[in-house]
């Protein structure tokens, strides 16, 4: 088995807002290896980008409040004991983030060559001279032409594919054990997904990096994911490899969400639409979040998160059903 | 043969971009649209795709004249859509309609469902409130909105439920042709298949014509009877659903199609992509020759000069522009 990375136990996080409790994370649990990526996919609101955030304590807090959890760095360090002083050294050395948008992440004041600069002179404090040497190999690898011209461009002069490279290339060069990568391929046009896709890959070979990709998109996550968690209204569903959460779907939701995507692989007849919307995550019921919508639920449902469902392998689903009913 | 509903033919949309300081040198141009012709039949979805910049929106727009088309002709329902003025065009308005992408935006949050609705009635002449309430609940009904919520703002409504609306909307009139632009992008994916179960149902219920725009394949592939693809401004292949994703046949179209995720791990790991080289070039300076051989695996002498036109291949019913088409 390959090392684990990171380690996420039982993590509680909730947002105080004057309208009441928004329980966004409650009781997440994951694991991710070395050379791996976790595929962490839900929709909108559903806790999947927030959960990440806060652990990385880039949240203001307050509102956000940390209640309870382990979040555990390469083993030992626990990163919700850190002082902001320690976290600061964390992210950025030993994790490394992307995001969705390239264009807003980015500085656009700040010429590519000198952000990708920054966290080489801030934390592997390299004199200018080197940072420069290493911001051209970085760029380099993430497959970016003309190199030295390139450094001295800034954001706007690129297309929205090479800027999440240069995203890419900074997030990279202080060679972090994990990348947290929140939708980078979801603002980017099919063709230009595959090759960042296929970058992302190649570069885990090489590095062995692990990877939390977050993602709503199904088909991204069958492309690049090894582990998979699906997580509804700040809770984890279900967990389990590619294959078991593909072929051996156990949870209802995770079934009608593979269910409601149309592919282009078969011709689909009416499309088996989930009914209803996700629920308010401030006026959460005691029960499974997803009670209302879905198909197979009981009475028991209304009442009492389940725990979870133990299948074959580390194959887990947060559901009172033994199984899902063919 | 069925008739059609909305015919362009060879129709552009330029935009000039600023001159240059004091005048000097030409003036630039991006080609957003050059020179399309389309037909969509009566009773029909035809899906019109391509990536971020291809110009399916700007030709979107220029058939309802949101944006006044450089040049061609545009007929809906036999009527020449672009020399219509003044009086006579506000009449025929109601002849196409639209639904946009972002439903918050494009509902005025200070207007109720109702008062939404009855904007385009009254802007058609239609005044009675009798009259108006009651189309306004078929419509509503169509689209699957509780009559009770009439009153209620857009900000009280979810994603999904704002895309009703701004359907019903489109619907009222009664139009001819509905023009959908990315319809269900700014949706989740549950959410998502509910408004797309609604326009299929709709479609088949009214009869309706729809050029659904969209960069999702999958949902095209889904929606559509027939399918457009579009790249740098141009239409390189039109061909039936089926028959597009089974054989596609421009190298563009093959790309394309590879390149989007199935979800399903082991076909994706079988799978063999056909990557492109670098970048879609500017629409200000666009390729001499066909737009796409700057990118195409295939290219040879002859794209770099000539530009292939639209044209129906001999096999099956498609059109194609390309020199060398798969086969």
């Amino acid at each position: 088995m390959a090392k684990t990375v990171l380690e996420v136990r039982n993590f509680q996080a909730f947002f105080h807002t004057r309208r009441g409790i928004v329980r966004a994370v409650d009781n997440v649990s994951f694991k991710v290896h070395e050379g791996e990526t976790l595929g962490v996919v839900g929709e909108s609101g559903s806790g999947k980008t927030v959960c990440q955030l806060s652990y990385l304590r880039l949240l203001p807090e307050p509102p956000l409040r940390i209640h309870s959890g382990e979040v555990i760095l390469n083993g030992s360090l626990d990163l919700l004991k850190q002082a902001p002083s320690g976290m600061r050294k964390i992210r950025g050395s030993q994790v490394s983030m992307i995001f969705q948008e390239p264009m807003t992440s980015l500085n656009p004041y700040m010429t590519v060559g000198s952000q990708i600069m920054e966290p080489l002179r801030i934390h592997l404090k390299l004199s200018r001279k080197d940072a420069a040497i290493e911001a051209a190999k970085a760029l380099d690898r993430v497959g970016i032409a003309d190199v030295k011209a390139a450094l001295g461009r800034y954001p706007h002069e690129f297309s929205g594919g090479m800027r999440q490279r240069v995203m890419i290339a900074m997030a990279l060069t202080t060679k972090p054990k994990l990348l947290i990568a929140d939708e980078p391929t979801t603002a980017l046009d099919v063709t230009v997904q595959a090759q960042i896709l296929d970058l992302l890959r190649s570069i885990q070979q090489e590095t062995g990096m692990a990877i939390v990709f977050i993602t709503h998109d199904l088909g991204v996550v069958a492309s690049i994911a090894h582990e998979v968690v699906v997580m509804y209204a700040g809770k984890v569903m279900e967990r389990g490899n590619a294959e078991q959460l593909f072929y051996q779907t156990q949870h209802p939701y995770t079934h009608a969400l593979l269910q409601s995507t149309p592919r282009i692989d078969i011709n689909q007849g009416k499309l088996p639409a989930i009914g209803g919307t996700p629920p308010d995550l401030s006026r959460l019921e005691q029960g499974c979040p997803f009670v209302g919508r879905c198909a197979h639920k009981r009475a028991i449902c209304e009442g009492t998160f389940p725990e979870a469902k133990l299948y074959p392998a580390g194959h887990e689903a947060y559901c009172h059903l033994e199984g899902l009913p063919a | 043969m069925s008739t059609i509903a909305l015919r362009i033919e060879e129709l552009s949309v330029f935009y000039s971009l600023r001159k240059r300081l004091f005048g000097l040198g030409p003036a630039e141009t991006v080609k957003a649209v050059q020179s399309v012709s389309l037909e969509l039949r009566q009773g029909e979805i035809l899906g019109l795709v391509g990536e971020s910049g291809c110009g399916k929106s700007s030709l979107g727009k220029a058939i309802i004249r949101l944006i006044e088309p450089t040049s061609g002709k545009i007929e809906i329902a036999g009527v020449d859509f672009r020399s219509l003025k003044g009086e006579e065009l506000r009449k025929k308005r109601s002849f196409v309609q639209m639904v946009f992408q972002d439903p918050y935006a494009s509902l005025d949050p200070r207007m109720t469902v109702h008062a939404i609705l009855a904007e385009p009635l009254q802007a058609a002449g239609i005044f009675k409130s009798a009259e108006m309430n009651a189309r306004i609940m078929e419509v509503l009904g169509l689209v699957g909105i509780a009559k009770q919520n009439v009153h209620r703002y857009p900000h009280e409504f979810s994603g999904g439920q704002r895309q009703r609306v701004a359907i019903a909307r489109a619907l009222i009139l009664k139009p001819k042709v509905i023009i959908a632009d990315e319809p269900v992008s700014s949706l989740d994916v549950s959410v998502q298949a509910q408004i797309l179960n609604l326009l299929k149902d709709i479609q088949k219920e009214l009869g309706l014509s729809m050029l659904f725009i969209s960069h999702n394949l999958a949902v095209v592939k889904y929606l559509a009877d027939r399918i457009a693809v579009m790249y740098l401004g141009k239409v390189v292949e039109v061909a039936d659903q089926e028959e597009l994703f089974a054989h596609p046949s421009h190298p563009y179209t093959r790309a394309l199609l590879s390149a989007v995720p199935i979800p399903d791990p082991r076909k994706e790991k079988a799978r063999a992509r056909i990557p492109l080289k670098g970048e879609i070039p500017s629409p200000v300076n666009l390729p001499k020759g066909c737009a796409f051989h700057t990118r195409c695996p295939n290219a040879f002498d002859r794209c770099r000069t000539e530009t292939p036109s639209l044209e129906r291949t001999t096999a099956s019913n498609r059109e194609v522009a390309c020199f060398a088409p798969h086969v």
